[in-house]
């Protein structure tokens, strides 16, 4: 298992042509991991697969805090936010992967 | 980046708070939901593989269509795909 | 929305037909089936078990440290659980003071149906999942949820394997109802977190 709970972690920008679970306001964006939920296949692989393999990864549940989503602007309209996301691993890199 | 994928994406209006509460506002989408928890399970076919067939919807047919309308979308393209049905007999 | 469909309801309609008698004529299915898939005993999920799970955490404070520990295995002590299949995994988040929940899936429509029966339309449609995760103080604004503004939402965005229960925060003045009257109060927006209550 490649994250832990209190992890700062970077959401990955691949966008690719198959059916994931990456919602795009998250791609490329910073959030702490709240949560491990357990090890599910991974709905991309599942699919490009039709079914056939169902290797199963560690899901996290992320948090972002609104301002890194939306900037700052929203936090004066709407008042302080965070969105949770569950993201599964191979969806995620640690924070400092990249310079 | 797919049609479905909407969160944040802007013009929707505001949300339809009092609408009919009813699972299913016509007899057809009763049928539909019949047709697909029945076939999905009669074709092998997995959740996440139904959700990729209505997320390939055009875009300008995903947003104009209501919920039971994207699950029928979905069915047809499965089964055509599929090689099951064809598509004429779908229209 | 369905207002907008009006028109092309018996279009609709008569297209299901068609594809009902292909998939009846490829030996796909028989009418048989679909009919009694839909005439199934009405299965037992419905908000009323997310508002007795509520009423529950509300007395019991052991139980509500267990429903956010472990939702699944929590509400199997009232003789509930996540129906159909194996078993989904659901998460209880507890409104307090100073933070509100709301519970959306911005690709698709995932909810805890297995517990609270099928989700509302809306829930289901783009105005709502683009929204909430964007600007959910004037989303809830829109059901009549005014929160103070220093109250921090947190929006939950079902994009995986979890199904997420609101548990609202026990209204003032409640301490004279029993469990089934604090059952009663809790509604299904309140559940989804776009209600107080």
């Amino acid at each position: 298992m490649r994250f832990s709970v209190g992890d700062s972690v970077r959401v990955k920008l691949d966008d690719p042509p198959y059916h994931t679970r990456v919602p795009r306001y998250v791609r490329g964006r910073r959030g702490v991991v709240t949560e491990y939920q357990g090890d599910y296949p991974l709905p991309d692989t599942v699919v490009l697969t039709k079914g056939a393999d169902r290797t199963t990864q560690p899901l996290y549940g992320v948090c972002f805090p609104a301002e890194e989503l939306w900037g700052t602007g929203q936090l004066t309209t709407d008042g302080p936010f965070e969105v949770s996301v569950d993201l599964w691993e191979s969806y995620l890199e640690p924070l400092d992967a990249r310079l | 980046m797919r049609i479905n994928d909407v969160g944040g994406l802007q013009g929707f209006g505001p949300v339809e708070v009092g609408e009919p509460e009813e699972q299913f506002h016509y007899e057809w989408e009763a049928r539909v939901f019949a047709l697909v928890r029945t076939l999905l399970r009669s074709m092998g076919v997995t959740l996440d593989e139904f959700r990729d067939a209505i997320e390939r919807m055009p875009p300008a047919e995903y947003l104009n269509s209501s919920y039971y309308e994207r699950w029928l979308a979905g069915l047809c393209t499965l089964l055509t795909e599929r090689g099951l049905v064809r598509p004429e007999e779908l229209t | 929305m369905t207002g907008e469909h009006h028109d092309s309801d018996s279009a609709t309609a008569a297209r299901v037909k068609r594809v009902e008698a292909a998939v009846i004529a490829a030996g796909l299915t028989t009418e048989a089936e679909l009919d009694a898939l839909l005439e199934v005993v009405a299965t037992k999920a419905s908000p009323r078990n997310g508002a007795r799970v509520v009423a529950r955490a509300w007395v019991d404070r052991s139980f509500a440290e267990a429903v956010l520990a472990d939702a699944n295995a929590a509400i199997e002590e009232l003789g509930l659980s996540m129906e159909a299949g194996p078993q989904v995994r659901l998460k209880a988040v507890a409104n307090s003071e100073s933070v509100h929940n709301v519970v959306v899936c911005t690709l698709c429509s995932c909810y805890p149906v297995g517990l609270l029966g099928p989700p509302p339309t809306w829930y289901k449609e783009p105005a709502y999942r683009s929204r909430v995760v964007r600007e959910p103080r004037a989303v809830l604004a829109q059901f009549g949820t005014h929160l103070p503004p220093q109250t921090e939402i947190r929006v939950w965005d079902s994009s995986a394997e979890t199904r997420y229960l609101v548990i609202p925060r026990r209204p003032e003045g409640s301490d004279g109802l029993d469990e089934d009257e604090l059952a009663g109060s809790v509604t299904r927006n309140g559940l989804i977190g776009t209600g107080i209550l």
